[in-house]
């Protein structure tokens, strides 16, 4: 096993497939039309939101954060999105609106970077209470439930280019993405940031300006994994995205991103959502009341935290 | 009190060890070490760095373990397993770092664990009252008012080494350790405690004096223990002995031990570049200072490789740290004839001063990431964007074959390699810099032998490049077989600077003890 390891802690998203390849095989036994291209869509049409935030949050816990902040944050763009365009919105609209809603992501992804990076103060506590601020925002934006987009767009969400759902197009450019930026130096700060600040600093990174950005993308990826969900749903609620924050943070772990940074990747975080997502589904199937998806996900999180202390404890009672 | 020979002690000593042994690892703290302590005598324990007079300190308050030997307190046999043992049989310890919880009460700390409790809540007025009595026997000498209610935190370094002195004394112990404890006290503090511990004694206390400074083992001490490289070489009435002869004892006859320094063919200024008198000036220092560290000047020419040691400790960890831009400092520096006023190690490292911290794991590596991003850390701006991953692969891969550092994958992560191929990592992350100085913070610390002498054959190499290096350790064979030059600071002080005649353990440990005329200026 000796060699092998090594292999499997930079490939750590090799343990999330194998409980993809699972769940996916559970879900087929219960709903056999799985992999019909009309379900099989719906499901990606449900994930890909979901896994564009998973992949921001990803990057900030890599680099020792967290951020409870990101529902709110897409509920904000969300709102935003839906007052700045309208049915009859043309091309020229729709691209400001794009434009507006990154800039806010990024605006907001700031504060919270300033908070953590510059101020110091603790992640977990700041992102709680700016999530009350986004909230609050994107409340006064939009404070009913409405809007509505262009219809083209919502049908091209919905389509499928070259008999591919538009959405598994979107899976790729997202991995793509992260291909791209794993060859950065930005990426390389954010592990070694997680892995070690005192050594990181003492190499010459500039940890704070990192742990900065780091807040910063999280806002962008917010931004974008808003712009699809609001392209899925075709309407603006200023509380939608606020059930995310909670599996945008299980999909990381359950990827193999461990809360005590330096180490994952988006990769994981991905596939993270898909088992997540899976798992939601057979719940339902089951028949079994829904509070046991919060469950599933209240027990994967404390696992996740008590994973290495558990095997220190066995480690321990052998030596 | 008896007059005979301390060997031939005849009343029953209170503690008692004998053969006590230790090993960390490849590490041995302890081979064959004793000590005895009678009631009513205060006994200094000595020896140089390693000597292992931490470890038997430790050892008899209950923190470590001894792997051999047998310990008896008070007629029966002592077998501790963790500190609050050693505190019931009336064994307690002041150290240097300190242990007091910052946001509590000065009662409160001195109190902790052992409150004095009625009708089952904690007794806060005789905890007070008890506190207030303790705290009294240093009225008068507290540089800001302490009294039992005051937070530790508000308290400057050396009254909280007061009120350290003042928790173990709640204890009422029959033996006290005091390790280092005046390190950071003021005369009149030192004066004060001294005063207690003659009055301690009256009282039939048992007191075990650990101290870096021989002015005060010769004031307060009845006998001295000297411990070298983990043996009790011998023991001495302080009334019959003189500084020279400890210093002796500590050395081990006086005579330098031939330290072979495999690939340094010749030790010590044999050692030295033809010429290095004219080479360039690197690093001039003026009044540079830094918390501990007292004002020093100082001048590094190119290529040379200059020491700083004496015992653990004494300010040389912050005059690198400083020096890199970890921490404030004052005065002027020079590099290679420019001033600098580093803020941040960025700053130090774009200017070409890279740092070796002595704690790998804390300052060194990122333990999780695989040693190529370990290695290529500060290097990452060279490869571009996106990053020439194949470049920067190809480029570890030959500072790892270069350093002949032992793993079976650049992917590993570098927690799995072993502590000598570890501290080879971190220096590698700079090799390919050059960086024009070198601080290396006692960097073969917990190294085996082998992987110590490659260090030395790597050094060898940097200096011939013209690589500057100062040089931290708390090995003294190293400091003196390698350097041209060894800076010895005590208590923040360079109180020795040793070079050529007086470059050997001798002078070394005399100016590191602050012993009377042996540190040649």
């Amino acid at each position: 096993m000796r060699p092998s390891s090594a292999w499997l802690r930079n490939h750590t998203y090799l343990v999330p497939l194998v409980l993809l390849v699972v769940a996916v095989a559970l879900n087929y036994y219960f709903q056999p039309n799985f992999f019909q291209p009309r379900v099989l869509n719906g499901n990606l049409r449900v994930m890909l939101p979901l896994m564009v935030l998973a992949a921001g949050q990803a990057l900030v816990i890599i680099a020792g954060g967290i951020d409870l902040s990101v529902g709110a944050m897409v509920s904000l763009v969300n709102v935003l999105l839906v007052t700045l365009v309208t049915r009859e919105s043309g091309p020229p609209e729709v691209l400001l609106a794009v434009g507006a809603a990154l800039l806010v992501g990024a605006a907001a992804g700031a504060v919270n970077g300033l908070c953590v990076a510059y101020l110091r103060l603790q992640p977990i506590v700041t992102t709680y209470a700016t999530s009350f601020l986004f909230s609050g925002v994107a409340l006064a934006v939009l404070p009913r439930p409405g809007g509505a987009l262009p219809r083209a767009l919502t049908t091209f969400y919905r389509s499928a280019p070259l008999g591919v759902p538009a959405t598994a197009y979107g899976i790729a450019l997202l991995l793509l993405l992260w291909v791209v930026l794993r060859r950065t130096r930005f990426v390389q700060y954010l592990y070694a940031v997680g892995g070690n600040a005192a050594a990181a600093r003492a190499s010459g990174v500039r940890v704070a300006f990192t742990r900065f950005l780091s807040y910063v993308t999280m806002g962008l990826f917010a931004a974008l994994s808003a712009m699809m969900l609001t392209l899925s749903t075709g309407s603006g609620n200023s509380r939608l995205g606020d059930a995310m924050t909670l599996p945008s943070i299980v999909a990381v772990v359950l990827g193999g991103t461990r809360l005590a940074g330096g180490q994952g990747g988006v990769v994981g975080a991905v596939i993270g959502v898909a088992v997540l997502t899976i798992i939601r589904n057979l719940i339902t199937f089951s028949n079994v009341p829904t509070w046991y998806q919060t469950l599933f996900d209240a027990v994967v999180i404390l696992l996740a935290l008590a994973g290495p202390g558990i095997v220190q404890l066995i480690r321990g009672r052998r030596a | 009190m008896p007059d005979r020979d301390p060997p031939a002690s005849t009343p029953e000593p209170l503690l008692s060890a004998r053969g006590i042994a230790k090993r960390y690892g490849a590490v041995r703290a302890l081979e064959e070490a004793s000590l005895s302590v009678r009631a009513g005598e205060v006994v200094a324990l000595l020896g140089a760095n390693g000597s292992g007079k931490s470890t038997l300190g430790k050892i008899i308050t209950g923190i470590t373990r001894p792997d051999a030997g047998t310990l008896t307190f008070d007629g029966a046999p002592l077998h501790l397993s963790e500190p609050a043992q050693a505190r019931r049989r009336g064994i307690t310890a002041v150290y240097q770092e300190l242990s007091l919880v910052p946001d509590l009460s000065v009662a409160e700390n001195v109190w902790l664990g052992h409150e004095p409790v009625r009708r089952g809540g904690i007794d806060r007025r005789t905890m007070k009252g008890r506190t207030a009595e303790l705290l009294a026997s240093f009225a008068g000498v507290f540089s800001v008012p302490v009294e039992p209610d005051t937070l530790v935190d508000s308290l400057p370094p050396s009254e909280r080494q007061l009120v350290e002195v003042v928790k173990a004394l709640a204890w009422r112990p029959r033996l006290l350790v005091l390790d280092e404890a005046t390190a950071s006290l003021d005369a009149r503090q030192v004066d004060r405690l001294f005063e207690l511990v003659r009055g301690w004694r009256e009282g039939g206390m048992a007191v075990v004096f650990v101290s870096h400074r021989m002015n005060e083992i010769f004031r307060v001490a009845d006998r001295a223990v000297v411990l070298r490289n983990g043996v009790t070489v011998g023991e001495r009435r302080i009334g019959e002995v003189d500084e020279q002869e400890l210093v002796q004892l500590m050395t081990g006859g006086g005579a330098v031990a031939a330290i072979a320094l495999e690939g340094h063919d010749a030790p010590g200024a044999a050692a030295a570049p033809p010429g290095a008198t004219e080479a360039p000036v690197v690093l001039e220092l003026r009044r540079f200072a830094s918390g501990v560290v007292a004002p020093l000047d100082l001048t590094l020419r190119q290529g040379e490789l200059v020491g700083v040691g004496g015992l653990q400790g004494q300010g040389q960890s912050r005059l690198l740290l400083a020096l890199f831009g970890a921490v404030p400092h004052q005065g002027e520096v020079r590099l290679e004839g420019a001033p600098v006023a580093f803020r941040n190690p960025r700053q130090a490292l774009r200017a070409g001063v890279a740092y070796v911290p002595g704690d790998r794991n804390r300052e060194g590596l990122l333990p999780v990431r695989p040693i190529l991003e370990n290695l290529q850390l500060p290097n990452w701006r060279r490869y571009g964007t996106p990053l020439r991953m194949e470049r920067a692969r190809r480029d570890a891969a030959a500072v790892v074959a270069d350093l002949d550092v032992r793993l079976a994958s650049l992917d590993e992560p570098v927690a799995n390699l072993s502590g000598g191929n570890a501290q080879k990592v971190v220096i590698g992350k700079w090799l390919s810099r050059r960086p024009k100085l070198l601080l290396l913070d006692d960097p073969t610390k917990g190294v085996d032998v082998n992987a110590k002498a490659e260090f030395y054959r790597l050094l060898a190499r940097l200096q011939a490049q013209g690589t500057t290096i100062l040089f931290h350790s708390s090995d003294d064979a190293e400091l003196l077989g390698l350097c041209q030059r060894v800076l010895v600071m005590q208590d923040g002080r360079v109180t020795a600077t040793l070079e050529g005649d007086t470059l050997d353990q001798r002078h070394l440990v005399a100016a590191a003890m602050g012993a009377q005329g042996a540190g040649a200026a």
